[in-house]
C-alpha cells in the first residue's frame, strides 16, 4: 500500500515535470521561430518527441529522460526570448501607469468655484 | 441631347450608389478592425464566444461537445500535453501571459474566460 502510494506520488510529480518541460519547450520553439507558421511544424515535431516516450513505465528511465529533456532545453535557450508586451520585461510594461490616488487635475488653480 | 442627359444621369446615379456601398464597406471593415484588435477592451460575453470558438477549432476536440463548462480533461478527453497546447493557443489569441500555476487551474472554457477578463480589467486600469 505504502509502496503503491509513493509510486503514484512519484508518477504524479513526473507528470508535472513533463508538463512544465513541454510548456517551456513549446515557448522556446516559439522564440526560435521567426513566424507563427514556422512554429507549427516545429511544435508538432516537439510533440512527437514527447509522444515517443509516452508508454515508458520505469521510474528511473522516466527520470533520466526528463533530465535529458531539461538539459537539452537548457542548451537551446533563446538569448532574446519573446515577452508579451504587458508582462514584466515587455516593451509596454509599466507604460502609462495608473495615477496614484489623491492626484487630480486642477483646472483653474482652485478659482473655478468662485467664478 | 436626351441621350446625353440620360447617360449623364445614369453615371451620376451609379456614382451615388457606389458611394453608398463604399460607406457600408468602410463601416464593416472598421468593425472587423475592432474585432481583430486584441488589446481593445472587450466584454465578457465576447471573450467567452472567442474562447469557445478557439476551443472548437482545436483539432483534437469534437466541436459539438464544446460547452461553457465542459471539462477539458474529462469531457473533451484531452491529455495534459494537449492542455498545454490549448493554453498556448489562448496566450496567442488574447496576447496575455498565463503563468504555469494559473494554467493548471484552467479546467473549462468558463475558467479561461474569467481569467482573461480579469486580466483585461487590470490592463485597462493600467492604461487609463
Amino acid at each position: 500500500m505504502n509502496i503503491a502510494t509513493s509510486y503514484l506520488a512519484k508518477r504524479a510529480a513526473q507528470k508535472e515535470r513533463v508538463r512544465i518541460l513541454y510548456r517551456r519547450a513549446l515557448k522556446e520553439t516559439l522564440n526560435w521561430a521567426v513566424h507563427r507558421h514556422l512554429f507549427y511544424p516545429d511544435a508538432d515535431a516537439m510533440r512527437e518527441k514527447f509522444e515517443a516516450n509516452r508508454n515508458v513505465e520505469d521510474l528511473e528511465t522516466i527520470d533520466r529522460l526528463i533530465a535529458d529533456g531539461e538539459a537539452r532545453h537548457d542548451k537551446w535557450r533563446h538569448p532574446d526570448p519573446y515577452i508579451v508586451p504587458w508582462a514584466p520585461g515587455g516593451s509596454k510594461f509599466t507604460r502609462n501607469p495608473t495615477m496614484p490616488s489623491g492626484i487630480e487635475i486642477v483646472y483653474d488653480f482652485g478659482r473655478e468655484d468662485n467664478a | 441631347m436626351q441621350g446625353l442627359r440620360t447617360s449623364i444621369l445614369r453615371h451620376v446615379r451609379i456614382g451615388v450608389s457606389m458611394q453608398g456601398k463604399f460607406l457600408v464597406k468602410d463601416v464593416n471593415s472598421l468593425k472587423v478592425c475592432h474585432q481583430l484588435c486584441t488589446s481593445v477592451g472587450t466584454s465578457s460575453d465576447e471573450i467567452m464566444s472567442r474562447v469557445i470558438g478557439l476551443v472548437k477549432k482545436f483539432d483534437k476536440i469534437e466541436g459539438t461537445k464544446v460547452t461553457e463548462t465542459a471539462d477539458f480533461q474529462k469531457d473533451l478527453s484531452l491529455d495534459s500535453l494537449d492542455r498545454v497546447e490549448l493554453v498556448m493557443a489562448f496566450e496567442e489569441e488574447f496576447s496575455v501571459e498565463i503563468p504555469e500555476e494559473e494554467a493548471d487551474k484552467l479546467r473549462c472554457c468558463a475558467d479561461v474566460a474569467k481569467y482573461i477578463s480579469s486580466g483585461a480589467e487590470q490592463k485597462s486600469a493600467e492604461n487609463i
